[in-house]
């Protein structure tokens, strides 16, 4: 097995390969740079206007619930065909690298909204009665009380989804994306060489392990244990 | 709410907390719903500590929360610092809520902020100056004697620790009123001790009003000045300390204050002592307890013997108090002169034993 990869033509694989892992990197990166703001807006949304919440607001609570129960739970690879002309109206095209951020932008954003949700609701309510007990406004609250104390849980949250992204990317093939998941379709699967399949395969592994042990570090340094 | 409002009220001796007929009612279901505080009125004067007292559910908790507005009034009005608060905006309310300090059962500090960045918390809140918090931390955090625990974090702290940082930073902005929420009913005896003296001192040194909430006897004998008792949303005593704790009751049910002070026979302690003596039971206050005393030595020039049976004394924030039961033997005549002269010495109550009887 070695050898296999000893003979593999590692100054065409080699790059390929860098390019692939750049790719995935970019596309996951700047999806998540958007979504992870959408997603805590819409989880704040969510965990404040629940009844008996701070905002609380039946109207919107049941609004953005419904839209996060609706877009979630279609699977990645239909929502990029359904989404297509969508894209194309917002960007111009409806395939390659963008066109695929888009659709994790869509897909990533409502299920981060979930994730804040369920972070939040176990912040002990005690700390955020005492806070409106002297005197703090609601916004105040929210970014002074709330936030920072889920902060610790939301890396790890976040950290959850970032690896769900890097799972998303590896669909951006069946719209013309590159990345690790169209390098070892393409490269590997269609041509019959597992061995470069492979390749992308632990590159992913390497990522998501660097990914969640930063994670852990993080939350670990926030929550003091 | 400006400087000069309350030092009016206090000047004009006027209530700093007045309740009028307020009643707080939950709805729990399409068509049912729960009344939490059932038409009560009260009023409590500047520098006083008021203490509630009732069995969990009887609607304490939800009282303390309407003198913040953190629960509002389904009726009846609410007067705080001055300002009727019950149909009060919440960004006006923001304003009264920072003169009012509040303790938790549970602490409710911050996981996410050190002692320091708990207790300076409110402070940022009203707008201090960095350097100002600085200086009020540290002074806040030699007042309950933290100082060297500034950089600790919650988990690092033990329970009366926790509390009296929670004290610390209720008291952060140097409010006019404190509510203490149970603020002892998660603690060991030995620390429920340290936080009450704390509260303590924080009436007397620092003059500060507290309402403060509990079920626990121990809170309002040793901080409180009067007393209401709570029971299923209404409150059925109140009065001086002393005066509820002394005086024997005969509401024909076990009242909160009688259950608590463990001051009278309970039914399987009068079966039991009644297997040893026939007696005439009666249950003596202990007001006056030299005249009591007295009265007791001269039971032989009466003719009467008699055996304490049952009883028990209590201290308050400045009186003691208890009840004695005696059993009482002699002549009927004789026995009834001698009750008449311990009535002289303080009030007697028959002790009922219905209720035995029945068994």
């Amino acid at each position: 097995m070695i050898d296999t990869y000893r003979n593999l033509d590692w100054d065409y694989y080699g790059p390929e390969l860098i390019d692939a892992l750049w790719e995935t990197i970019h596309m996951v990166m700047v999806a998540f740079a958007i979504s992870a703001w959408i997603g805590l807006t819409l989880g704040l949304l969510l965990y404040t206007t629940r009844a008996g919440g701070l905002l609380a607001n039946a109207a919107v609570f049941w609004t953005v619930n419904f839209l996060v129960n609706t877009i979630r739970p279609i699977p990645f690879i239909i929502l990029i065909a359904a989404l297509q002309p969508v894209t194309i109206q917002l960007l111009g095209t409806g395939i390659g690298n963008t066109a695929v951020i888009h659709a994790m932008v869509w897909a990533s954003s409502f299920g981060i909204a979930r994730i804040v949700e369920q972070n939040l609701v176990t912040i002990d309510p005690g700390v955020v009665e005492a806070a409106r007990a002297m005197g703090a406004s609601r916004l105040r609250i929210i970014f002074t009380v709330i936030l920072p104390e889920a902060f610790g849980p939301l890396i790890l949250g976040f950290t959850f989804v970032i690896i769900a992204m890097i799972d998303m990317s590896a669909l951006a093939g069946i719209v013309g994306g590159g990345g690790l998941g169209n390098f070892a379709i393409v490269e590997g699967y269609q041509r019959f060489r597992p061995e470069v399949t492979w390749l992308a395969v632990a590159a992913v592994i390497v990522m998501v392990h660097l990914l969640q042990i930063l994670g852990n570090l993080g939350a670990r340094k926030v929550l003091r244990r | 709410m400006s400087a000069e409002n309350t030092a009016d009220v206090r000047a004009g001796g006027a209530p700093l907390i007045e309740f009028r007929n307020v009643t707080r009612t939950f709805t729990t279901g399409k068509s049912s719903s729960v009344t939490a505080v059932d038409d009560v009125s009260f009023s409590v004067a500047p520098g006083e500590v008021y203490g509630v007292i009732g069995f969990s559910g009887a609607g304490k908790s939800t009282l303390i929360r309407l003198i913040n507005g953190l629960e509002r009034p389904t009726s009846g009005t609410i007067t705080v610092l001055g300002r009727e608060i019950s149909r009060l905006s919440e960004s006006k309310l923001r304003h009264v809520r920072s003169r009012i300090g509040m303790v938790f059962q549970q602490f409710n500090l911050f996981q996410s902020r050190n002692v320091a960045g708990n207790v300076a918390y409110p402070l940022k809140v009203a707008g201090w100056s960095k350097a100002e918090r600085e200086l009020r931390v540290q002074e806040l955090l030699e007042f309950v004697g933290l100082a060297d625990k500034a950089k600790a974090y919650p988990e690092q702290l033990s329970g009366g620790q926790k509390q009296r940082v929670g004290i610390a930073r209720a008291l952060a902005a140097k409010p006019d009123i404190l509510l203490a929420d149970e603020s002892t009913s998660a603690l060991d005896p030995s620390t429920t001790g340290e936080v009450l003296r704390l509260l303590r001192r924080a009436n007397e040194e620092l003059g500060i009003t507290i309402v403060a909430i509990t079920h626990e006897m121990e809170v309002i004998r040793s901080i409180a000045d009067r007393v209401a008792v709570m029971d299923k949303g209404k409150i059925v005593e109140e009065g001086h300390v002393y005066d509820i704790f002394s005086n024997p009751r005969d509401h024909g049910e076990i009242t909160f204050v009688g259950s608590a002070l463990k001051d009278r026979p309970t039914a399987e302690d009068l079966s039991r002592i009644r297997q040893h003596t026939s007696g005439r039971l009666v249950t003596v206050s202990l007001k006056d307890s030299a005249t009591v005393g007295a009265v007791l030595g001269s039971a032989a020039e009466h003719g009467v013997t008699f055996e304490i049976v049952h009883g028990g004394m209590n201290t308050t924030k400045n009186a003691s108090f208890g009840l004695l039961t005696l059993a009482l033997e002699g002549e009927s005549q004789a026995v009834q002169q001698f009750v008449d002269s311990l009535k002289a010495a303080g009030p007697v109550q028959e002790v009922r034993e219905g209720q035995e009887a029945q068994k």
